[in-house]
């Protein structure tokens, strides 16, 4: 039995239909991240689990139940959001209490939870505080802690992260990794931050258009996209895409005289002269000498960026651009012609029309 | 010196208006204080100095002093009436339905209305002969036959407070409308999830956010309502047996139609005073307001 079941989820606002057959079925304790860009209906997705919206078909089970058309209080369910919303004249400790005030929980044990919450978080200290008299990162806390204290079946997290600064962020991500590591809940986040996505998941559903592009493990999503649009979204920077032309057997990199090799299990199985793009990570390519092993390509080094850890490069191969992420003290100048290589491997393939990947099909 | 010439310049460009200002406030303001000494009459007589006289009469006279309570339970009554329709309102009209700018804009009509119009349409609606209110409550079968609701004192009063109400409530809705779409949809949507009742969620969540602009609103209509003349000058003009005889009207009868003007001078400063100090109690109030939050 899974601990949250989406069912065919449609959504349809007028004449729009932002969401068009969702489904996903979550274990007891897994950690869902709905990645995407603005307007693929992730959020919708997260307001129709929380019951703030009703879907026009489908069903979201938690457990054995049906929540539909359950009041969000009787869902069992607890969600922290982006602005963190907290009620602005109430203390810390009645924000984080009040889910439990508003169920009758009585004063003293409602007191313990919400101390026992407050310690978890480290926000002791602040019980008494109202929440203007807190940063960003506080703040946030105390949405989460808001969340916690009534130990729900399901967190929902809609985009929690984003009004941080990025050294926050980066602190709050870690913070919500050791939590989830701790308290085992079962969780959705709604973000489409692909590097949260990749660091807090257990499992990404990608989302475009209403529709789930992928569902699978951050490994999965990152080693083997099912798209071209995931491929393009989560990886930074983003996969290399070719254009090129399948010749007996082999890729011919269009506007260029390389050609590399067919993955095995597509010899035969693709006419020559189809056009395919070719998918290579930036941090697949590496600088090689003639004899070293893997498949070489040759390039015109455009300009080079070092970010610190490492030396990002942009190439010509041909007349087509690719970007390499090389370690940072590598010598290199700038209209040099330099030999890249990387392992067949890591070769993706996708057709153009579909913009599926060749390789899982 | 540019300093002096800054300081120079602002006082010349501010000096038409000031000429203008104690022309027409300073000074007569001046010549109430004066008049109020004395035992004036509005024509005829400059009237000697009698000092304190007026003031004593006035105060201790029983016509201030039950002026002084219809004015108060007229505001008190009024206000409060106003304040709760007004947030009624404000809650139906945020809510999302079809129709609701056009209501909206419907809603404001009453207060667009100039106060004598108003008072005018409730005259027509209470008219003992031919009032729509008498025909709908007879009709109904609330009511035997029909009243003068404006020619009894028993009912005079409440029934200018009705149309007093009808025209200042879209204030009221208004202003709470304003701090109503001012509260953060994920801060109802996060009461919503945690459990919070239609009447917790106006209570803990919505009401903080309308609380300051209603305070507001409060203080306006309230030092309004304390000083109200027009609507009762053209329903009742204080009648019948003086039941609706509020201090603004008092104040005219004295000055005017008596034509007593010393005694009129130290009732509309009298009346001045009390404005004054509901004003500056609720300018206090509102400063703490503001701390607070």
């Amino acid at each position: 039995m899974s601990a949250l079941e989406i069912r065919d989820i449609h959504k349809r606002y007028g004449e729009v239909e932002t969401l068009k057959g969702i489904d996903i079925a979550l274990d007891s304790g897994e950690f869902l991240v709905l990645l995407g860009s603005s307007g693929c209906g992730k959020s919708t997705l997260l307001n129709i689990i929380a019951g703030l919206a009703e879907p026009s078909r489908g069903d979201v089970r938690i457990g054995k139940r049906s929540i539909l058309g359950l009041h969000p209080k009787d869902r069992d369910i607890a969600m922290v959001f982006q602005s963190y919303a907290l009620y602005p004249n109430m203390s810390v400790a009645r924000n984080i209490g009040f889910g439990l005030e508003m169920r009758k929980v009585p004063a003293a044990e409602r007191e313990a939870a919400v101390r026992e919450t407050a310690r978890l978080l480290q926000i002791e200290n602040l019980l008494d505080r109202k929440p203007s008299q807190l940063s960003g990162g506080q703040r946030q806390r105390v949405a989460i802690g808001r969340a916690l204290v009534r130990n729900p079946q399901v967190f929902l997290f809609d985009e929690p992260l984003s009004n941080l600064d990025a050294k926050l962020r980066m602190e709050m991500r870690t913070e919500l990794k050791r939590l989830h590591q701790m308290l085992k809940t079962t969780v959705v986040y709604v973000t489409h931050d692909q590097i949260e996505a990749m660091t807090l998941a257990t499992r990404i559903a990608v989302m475009r258009d209403g529709r789930i592009e992928q569902l699978g493990t951050p490994e999965e999503i990152y080693d083997r996209p099912a798209t071209l649009y995931v491929a393009g979204f989560v990886g930074s920077p983003p996969m290399n895409i070719l254009d090129a032309e399948v010749v007996d057997n082999a890729l011919q990199v269009s506007g260029s005289h390389e050609t590399l090799p067919l993955p095995a299990d597509l010899k035969g199985t693709v006419p020559a002269g189809k056009r395919v793009k070719i998918g290579i990570r930036p941090e697949a390519l590496r600088l090689t000498s003639a004899d070293a092993a893997g498949v070489h390509i040759e390039v015109h080094v455009e300009v080079m960026e070092l970010t610190g850890p490492e030396l990002v490069t942009t190439a010509k191969l041909g007349n087509q651009r690719i970007t390499a992420c090389l370690p940072p003290r590598t010598r290199l100048r700038a209209g040099s012609e330099q030999l890249f290589s990387f392992d067949e491997a890591a070769l993706h393939l996708f057709d153009p029309e579909t913009g599926r990947s060749l390789l899982t099909a | 010196m540019p300093g002096i010439w800054i300081t120079t310049r602002a006082w010349l460009l501010m000096l038409p208006l000031l000429v203008v200002m104690i022309a027409v406030i300073g000074w007569p303001l001046v010549d109430t204080v004066r008049l109020s000494f004395t035992d004036a009459k509005l024509v005829g007589t400059a009237g000697g100095f009698v000092g304190l006289n007026n003031y004593a009469k006035m105060l201790g006279g029983s016509n201030f002093q039950r002026a002084l309570m219809t004015t108060t339970w007229f505001a008190v009554v009024s206000v409060a009436a106003e304040m709760v329709l007004g947030v009624l309102a404000a809650l139906l009209l945020n809510q999302q339905f079809r129709g609701r700018t056009a209501l909206r804009a419907l809603m404001i009509l009453p207060w667009a209305l100039p106060t004598v119009v108003n008072a005018t349409l409730w005259r027509l609606i209470y008219n003992p002969e031919y009032g729509a209110l008498n025909a709908a409550l007879t009709q109904i079968g609330l009511l035997d036959s029909y009243r003068s609701w404006l020619g009894e004192p028993a009912s005079a009063l409440t029934a200018l407070i009705v149309a007093d109400c009808w025209k200042n409530f879209p204030l009221v809705a208004l202003i709470a409308l304003a701090a109503l779409q001012a509260v953060p949809r994920d801060i109802t949507a996060a009461a919503l999830v945690d459990g919070a009742g239609p009447f917790n969620r106006f209570r803990y969540v919505i009401m903080p956010y309308l609380a300051g602009p209603l305070l507001v609103a409060l203080v306006l209509r309230t030092i309004e309502a304390f000083k109200v003349f027009d609507i009762i000058w053209v329903m009742t003009r204080g009648g019948p047996a003086n039941s609706t005889r509020t201090l603004s009207i008092l104040v005219y009868q004295e000055a005017f139609s008596f034509q007593r003007a010393g005694s009129g001078a130290s009732l509309a400063l009298i009346v001045t005073l009390l404005v004054t100090i509901l004003a500056v109690a609720y300018a206090a109030l509102l400063r703490k307001a503001a701390g607070a939050s």
